[in-house]
């Protein structure tokens, strides 16, 4: 599969000014590559140099060294972005304008001409539950309703990449659960899409891939999958009690816990579960389910900033 | 093209939507009104019979009246219509780079000179058009009170825009560089109202000062900033239908004019947002 973003060697300095404190270093040498047609999550703390990474890629910050592509073009190109959708933290709408005009400027401006009357802004603004406030001034929208306009105009033109910096900021549950399923009804139509978020559990819950960044450096990067399971950690379900003679001749050889039927083994070396079950089999103890344990994303994420501090 | 067309005609929404046209057009409005109230009321025939009387061409008598009319309305127009027109205008460029804003604009296919270009193109649309309408408006007035078509009036809404452009592009380097429309304005109404008369006048003024280096100084300065005072003046000549005497302040402004936009769209290119 190709890829739609390819990040290599990426950094970037924002120089001190003169007289000034020193420079600081927003991102450094940070490579990736992202398939197309997933969703991507970047995640970091505050100050991590997600947005960086963002507006690097959106042409609103050079970087330092290094270089980008965006569906096989370099990102100097700005006709690129014809392809892309892009949701900012805190936009900023013009205030006098409708939440249709809203609409029909920034497809204007990605190369896309419709007008007021266009069934496109029919579908976009129906797609984000928003088309009953299309003629309504966007000064009078709450928080929530300005994302869900800025969700509309960054998918309008129908781009095949959107980038969306905390897209659920301001949104309360529900209308959180409905963008997720917009991200995912994207997916299905084959666009990537690249989340920028604080919420965890939320991007844990749709994105294919993540990225995690602390102090301008990747320190993750992978499926949900391989960075949440702990391959080190064993789950192991058995039907009854350990009888106490197989508990402590199992202690000798084994590092585990046990608790309420479940057996916490410490994987140290590869055949570790296979021997630990032989051991159980050949005391007759009934195996109900054998786990890998698997961490929340946000366990992995607060370990990951843990391991990069020491 | 398209790019610029689309983004000019979002400045000239925005300048909609703070009421700056319409504010531009109810100013000129009543300015025609007044004209045509005082065309309406004061007895032109009464006056050629004077004339007549006197055994003056009527017709020339007239021409002197349109010329004074025509003086009281280019003059005050050149300085109150910049005025206004330096103040709607400073804020455009600051608006757009505001947090959250300029993001969204860099985002789309545009060149980072597509967007300058817009800005400039739609803030001097703006005065082109209020300008025009006012000055079209009193020359139709006086075409048919007078009877007198002499469309040298008109080459004024040039001059006027022109005047405006070069200040203009000053507004937005200013604009580019600090994000302040306050200074940028300030800027502008000082080269306006103080750095162009002063340096026009400068062979007066270096008599009196008796010193080389300030002559010198003087002399650069004049060929760099836009020659607003001297455009005032020919603005006046050529609705008077005097023509162009010299062609040099209109050339060295131009010329600004295109260096000081074109220094904008290189630093606007370079910069983080």
């Amino acid at each position: 599969m190709s890829n739609s973003i390819s990040v290599q060697n990426l950094t970037k300095i924002f120089e001190s000014k003169p007289f000034g404190k020193n420079g600081i270093t927003a991102l450094d040498d940070v490579s990736f590559s992202i398939e197309k047609g997933i969703i991507f999550g970047l995640l970091g703390p505050n100050g991590a140099g997600k947005t960086t990474l963002i507006k690097i890629l959106l042409g609103i910050v050079f970087p330092s060294k290094g270089t980008a592509e965006i569906l096989d073009e370099n990102i100097e190109n700005w006709r690129v972005r014809k392809k892309i959708g892009y949701l900012p933290e805190n936009h900023k709408f013009p205030n006098y304008l409708t939440g249709e005009e809203v609409i029909v400027y920034n497809a204007k401006m990605s190369g896309f001409h419709i007008d007021k009357n266009s069934p496109k802004i029919s579908e976009v603004l129906n797609l984000v539950k928003m088309e009953k406030w299309r003629k309504t001034k966007i000064k009078k929208y709450s928080k929530g309703m300005l994302q869900r306009l800025g969700l509309a105009q960054a998918i309008v033109h129908d781009p095949e990449i959107v980038f969306l910096d905390e897209p659920t900021d301001g949104v309360d549950p529900i209308g959180r659960k409905e963008i997720r399923d917009i991200l995912v009804e994207l997916k299905e139509k084959g666009k990537t899409i690249f989340i920028n978020s604080h919420l965890l559990s939320e991007v844990e819950l749709v994105t294919d891939k993540v990225a995690i960044l602390n102090e301008g450096k990747l320190v993750k990067f992978g499926t949900v999958d391989e960075l949440t399971v702990d391959r080190q950690i064993c789950e192991i379900q058995i039907e009854n009690d350990l009888p106490e003679e197989t508990l402590t001749l199992l202690k000798q050889n084994f590092s585990f816990s046990s608790d309420n039927h479940i057996l916490t083994l410490e994987i140290k070396n590869n055949d570790d579960t296979n021997k630990f079950m032989d051991e159980l089999r050949k005391n007759n103890v009934n195996i109900l389910s054998v786990n890998q344990k698997k961490s929340s994303l946000e366990d992995t994420f607060i370990k990951s900033l843990t391991e990069t501090k020491d | 093209m398209e790019n610029i067309i689309t983004l000019s005609n979002f400045t000239i929404r925005e300048a909609l939507s703070r009421k700056i046209i319409v504010t531009f057009f109810a100013v000129s409005t009543f300015v025609i009104i007044v004209f045509g109230l005082l065309f309406a009321l004061v007895p032109f025939e009464d006056l050629r019979g004077m004339v007549n009387a006197s055994g003056d061409d009527p017709m020339d008598i007239a021409g002197e009246i349109v010329k004074g009319i025509k003086l009281f309305v280019v003059a005050p127009l050149f300085g109150g219509g910049l005025f206004l027109s330096i103040f709607s205008a400073s804020s455009f460029i600051p608006n757009m780079l505001e947090k959250g804003s300029v993001d969204l604009i860099i985002s789309k296919p545009v060149s980072r000179a597509q967007i300058i270009l817009g800005k400039f193109l739609g803030g001097s649309l703006i005065v082109l058009i209020n300008i025009a309408y006012l000055i079209i408006s009193i020359w139709l007035l006086i075409g048919i009170k007078f009877s007198i078509w002499d469309i040298s009036l008109l080459y004024s809404i040039f001059t006027i825009t022109f005047t405006f452009c070069s200040l203009y592009s000053l507004i937005i380097l200013i604009g580019v560089l600090t994000q302040s429309s306050i200074f940028a304005m300030m800027l502008s109404y000082i080269i306006f109202f103080v750095f162009s008369p002063i340096l026009t006048a400068r062979d007066t003024i270096s008599v009196f000062l008796d010193s080389k280096i300030m002559e010198t100084l003087m002399d650069i300065l004049y060929y760099i900033i836009p020659k607003t005072s001297e455009l005032g003046t020919l603005t006046t000549e050529i609705a008077l239908g005097y023509g162009i005497d010299e062609y040099q302040p209109i050339l060295t402004t131009f010329g600004f004019l295109v260096l000081v936009l074109y220094i904008s769209i290189i630093i606007f290119s370079k910069k983080d947002y």
